[in-house]
């Protein structure tokens, strides 16, 4: 329990959600990003695949 | 808490403002146009823009008069004649530091004008450098005489423009955190500043004459590097003694190879937190720190100089772990270069925030103080209360003349403008180092969360001095 008189203290939590949003949803393409890449590699045909 | 002396008032920090919403829910509002920003430019701008400064010389008579020798040596003798006149009034005017001329036109009118101004209309600076003037004036008087040039000192590439970093933050700290118990505007006592000017001084001339005047006015040299800085995002520029047009924003992007350029920017931004910080979202942890140093046998001012310090030096390190962790971030992204390169492709794009900072803290102080300096300041430079030049002695400041609304709206304004415009100078250059734009805008993920950062922080440091 945060005591009410206190709640100007915790202001600052506000200023810090956008930042939060932001870094998450980095996070969250970064990996779509490199799943998918790693995927386009495992589907194309290694060289050896490629010779036969 | 008694033992602390008063502090003083944080600059153009004014009474809380009635606003219509809560204020962190400008910084929510900031933070959306700045993603919306950078997804519009990732889908819009394909192709670097800025690398190109499409400099243009202007022709005419103002434009070849303005950058002529005699325009050039004018200058300089008014450059030198206002610091001379300035230490003149620091070191015979009134102790009280509202009504001495030297405070206000060192601090307000010249350290806050310049960067203002020169971001729009280039190096303002330059002409007027008193230190360059006489430096320049005693190379040519000593070719006069026949005197044989002894060869100057190589300047070590490495320093850079680490001692222009260095006085930057020794100028704010003289002000804000020396000068702590003057109690208005601006807390340095005007015989302090008088005697700083004379050694800062007599430092750079030494210098100049060591490493050269235009070396050390490029690297060392605190207010040509400062106030440099904040012309490159000028549309006015000289080259080869001509004046020319360029592209707003566009010369930046050469600012930053010199060694050290990333600590000018970064402690530009951290002691203008710093500042607006001093009195309001660092208040209290300023004062645990100031009652643990008496106990430990500070004395009051020593304890409390200390602290500032401490803080002042924490935002230094904050602001550059910000910047790093957004090139940790790009670094991170395949084709991308050295840690160190992306640092000096990047620097460039914290100068229009290190600007809106400026702006946002400032701007109000600028307003008002700059109605004394050209009033009562003008009139009784002194101070002594028996002069009055101009007819003005008797003149006020209007505060009436900025509401608190209209300067928070300019305060939240420069703040996401500045942003925006680092985020589009940041896009500009990730296309030159990336060929793919989808991995160019990848690696700009990070400098968004940056710019994020930097908006919400700004906002927060605002709010809390507001309140």
């Amino acid at each position: 329990m945060i005591p009410l008189a206190h709640l100007g203290h915790w202001l600052w939590t506000f200023y810090v959600v956008p930042v939060l949003i932001v870094v998450a949803g980095i996070i969250y393409s970064t990996r779509a990003a490199n799943k998918s890449e790693r995927e386009e590699a495992e589907a194309r045909p290694t060289k050896k695949e490629a010779r036969h | 808490m008694s033992l602390l002396p008063a502090l003083p008032e944080a600059h153009a920090l004014v009474a809380r403002q009635d606003l219509p919403i809560p204020a962190w829910l400008f910084a929510w509002a900031a933070s959306i146009v700045l993603i919306v920003s950078f997804f519009a430019l990732s889908a819009a701008w394909r192709r670097p823009i800025f690398e190109d400064q499409r400099w243009r010389p202007l022709s005419g008579g103002p434009s070849r008069a303005l950058v002529s020798p005699l325009v050039q040596v004018f200058c300089g003798l008014v450059g030198v004649l206002l610091l001379a006149f300035s230490v003149y009034a620091g070191l015979h005017g009134t102790e009280a530091p509202d009504r001495n001329f030297a405070l206000t036109f060192v601090f307000v009118t010249c350290w806050l004008g310049f960067p203002f101004f020169s971001a729009i209309f280039g190096d303002l600076f330059r002409p007027f450098n008193p230190w360059r003037a006489v430096g320049r004036g005693c190379g040519a008087a000593l070719a006069a005489l026949g005197a044989r040039r002894r060869a100057k000192l190589a300047y070590p590439r490495r320093l850079g423009r680490w001692p222009a970093a260095i006085g930057l933050l020794a100028v704010v700290w003289l002000e804000v955190v020396y000068g702590a118990s003057g109690g208005i505007a601006v807390g340095l006592d005007p015989h302090s500043l008088a005697v700083a000017i004379c050694v800062y001084s007599a430092y750079t001339l030494a210098m100049m004459a060591l490493f050269g005047v235009e070396e050390w006015c490029e690297t060392g040299e605190i207010f040509s590097v400062y106030f440099g800085m904040f012309s490159q995002l000028g549309f006015l520029g000289v080259r080869d003694g001509r004046l020319g047009r360029r592209r707003p924003l566009a010369a930046a992007g050469a600012w930053a190879t010199i060694p050290g350029s990333a600590a000018v920017v970064i402690a530009s931004i951290a002691s203008t937190s710093f500042d607006g910080a001093q009195e309001g979202a660092f208040k209290s942890a300023i004062e645990k720190v100031f009652e643990w140093l008496t106990e430990v046998g500070f004395g009051p001012t020593a304890g409390l100089r200390l602290s500032n310090t401490i803080f002042m030096a924490l935002c230094f390190v904050g602001v550059a772990l910000v910047f790093d962790l957004g090139l940790r971030g790009m670094e991170s992204i395949p084709g991308a270069p050295s840690r160190a390169k992306l640092r000096t492709a990047f620097t460039h794009t914290l100068i229009p925030i290190a600007l809106a900072y400026l702006i946002a803290h400032y701007f109000s102080l600028f307003v008002f103080q700059e109605q004394a300096q050209f009033t009562y300041l003008l009139s009784d430079p002194l101070g002594t209360g028996h002069t009055d030049l101009f007819g003005t002695a008797e003149a006020g400041i209007d505060f009436a003349l900025l509401g608190s609304r209209t300067i928070w709206y300019v305060q939240v304004g420069a703040l996401v403008a500045g942003h925006v415009l680092g985020l589009t100078l940041a896009h500009d250059r990730a296309l030159t180092i990336w060929s793919d734009p989808r991995r160019a805008t990848r690696s700009q993920y990070w400098m968004l969360a940056v710019m994020v950062a930097f908006t919400c922080f700004g906002l927060y440091l605002l709010s809390a001095g507001n309140g």
